[in-house]
């Protein structure tokens, strides 16, 4: 796990309240809300010196904590935004 | 985006009189009939809102809570229906009967025969905004309109008034009377829409009695993530652009009222801007639950009457609806006594 993940998932255990493991689907076990995805997304920018722009809004990417350190990894390498699955597109309409 | 200025100051839009009808019957949310079929999950989320209780029309239907709110209002302005130049129905987003005219019903029950009627709809609690835009466009094109009447009753579109995760509805009718000068000019208004959401949130009701309605989410986490940060995103450049445009900045904001619908959804709003909201936003979700277009301005009315806002204050007003549609109103106070 590399150090991005690694604080990534130290938030996301206390923001959550329970451990979180690096590849464990927080969405999919209910445990995120919009106040949750905004504090999120605020550490993650904040933290990273990076902004997530509404093309990086890829559920895909958020799902876990190496699933965020990747996207992050992506923003500073300067790559295109926009996850895998093409959803960071649906949203742009 | 639509914008409310094509060089020079905006047109004039004030609200000389409003108006709500709120009725008595006021119904704890624990005791809603549709709580006894929620599972623990949902009755945790629903303890959570910040809702106490919501009040319970039992009698008077959408059409007779935007009746009385109108009636008041008038009488507020001295004015009779027979005086309105023009009445704007924001429509009820399920209305009572199909291919009936909600604004039409209201313009003969208030005798406001002179009036051009029409009904605006389709953004949820945003639809105040096109509201605003159509009275604004008309008391701008045409010197003859002195005064526009908007009329929005806030009902449940479904038998329950729980909306997991997001709220609880309330009943309640409003009454804008707006005109070109009043104790509450808007100065401006900014709108975005996202079409991407347009079913988000929605009532299957073509194959299914009334009974049996029930409002389902097509994407929780898309709701809860993906609309989340794109209404952070979304809201804090409208907000930076509509200061920007009046030379502003959030210090000369007095005050930042929003729509009603949960603690953590004020909560994020407040979080999404870098603001604080008026005290009265968390006080009249947890009297009224979520009253639809009507909550930001009883919002603003509440905090007047609180005394909390003076003449000269800024106020900015903001709404957002999942279908998706963000709207700021820039609002400034005038002298607040010819109003009492």
């Amino acid at each position: 796990m590399t150090d991005t993940a690694i604080e990534i998932r130290e938030f996301l255990t206390v923001a959550l309240r329970r451990p979180v493991a690096p590849d464990e689907d927080y969405f999919a076990l209910g445990l995120a809300d919009s106040l949750f995805a905004l504090e999120l997304v605020v550490f993650v920018e904040e933290r990273f010196d990076i902004r997530i722009e509404v093309d990086d809004l890829d559920l895909d990417s958020f799902r876990t904590a190496e699933r965020i350190a990747a996207l992050v990894e992506r923003k500073r390498a300067g790559l295109a935004t926009g996850g895998e699955t093409g959803a960071g597109r649906a949203v742009r309409g | 985006m639509v914008t409310t200025r094509t060089g020079g100051a905006p047109a004039p839009l004030a609200v000389r009189a409003a108006a709500w009808h709120l009725p008595e019957h006021r119904v704890p949310v624990g005791e809603l009939p549709e709580v006894e079929g929620l599972d623990a999950e949902h009755r945790t989320v629903l303890a959570g809102l910040g809702i106490d209780t919501v009040a319970v029309d039992r009698d008077l239907g959408p059409t007779g809570l935007a009746e009385r709110a109108a009636r008041s209002a008038l009488a507020r302005a001295g004015l009779a229906a027979q005086d309105l130049s023009a009445l704007i129905v924001v429509d009820s987003r399920a209305p009572e009967t199909l291919l009936s005219s909600e604004a039409t019903r209201l313009q003969a029950r208030l005798g406001a025969e002179q009036a051009v009627t029409f009904g605006v709809g389709g953004l949820g609690c945003v639809s105040i905004g096109p509201a605003l835009l159509a009275a604004r466009g008309l008391l701008a094109a045409d010197p003859d309109v002195r005064h526009v009447l908007v009329a929005h009753a806030s009902t449940p579109a479904t038998p329950g008034r729980y909306r997991h995760p997001v709220t609880v509805n309330g009943d309640a009718g409003q009454a804008l009377l707006l005109a070109r000068t009043g104790p509450a000019r808007v100065l401006d208004l900014v709108q975005e829409t996202n079409g991407a959401y347009w079913d988000l949130f929605r009532v299957d009701y073509r194959d299914r009695p009334w009974e049996s309605w029930q409002e389902e989410c097509r994407d929780l986490p898309g709701y809860s993530f993906r609309l989340a940060v794109e209404t952070r995103n979304r809201l804090t450049a409208l907000l930076d652009r509509l200061l920007k445009r009046h030379g502003l900045d959030r210090a000369d904001i007095a005050g930042y009222a929003s729509q009603n619908l949960s603690a953590g959804g004020l909560r994020f709003l407040a979080e999404s801007l870098g603001v604080e909201l008026l005290p009265e936003c968390r006080e009249n979700l947890a009297r009224y639950g979520h009253l639809g277009p009507n909550d930001v301005f009883l919002n603003l009315w509440t905090a007047l009457a609180n005394g909390r806002l003076a003449e000269g204050d800024r106020v900015v007003l903001v709404n957002v609806s999942p279908v998706a549609a963000w709207n700021l109103l820039l609002v400034e106070i005038g002298p607040w006594e010819s109003t009492a």
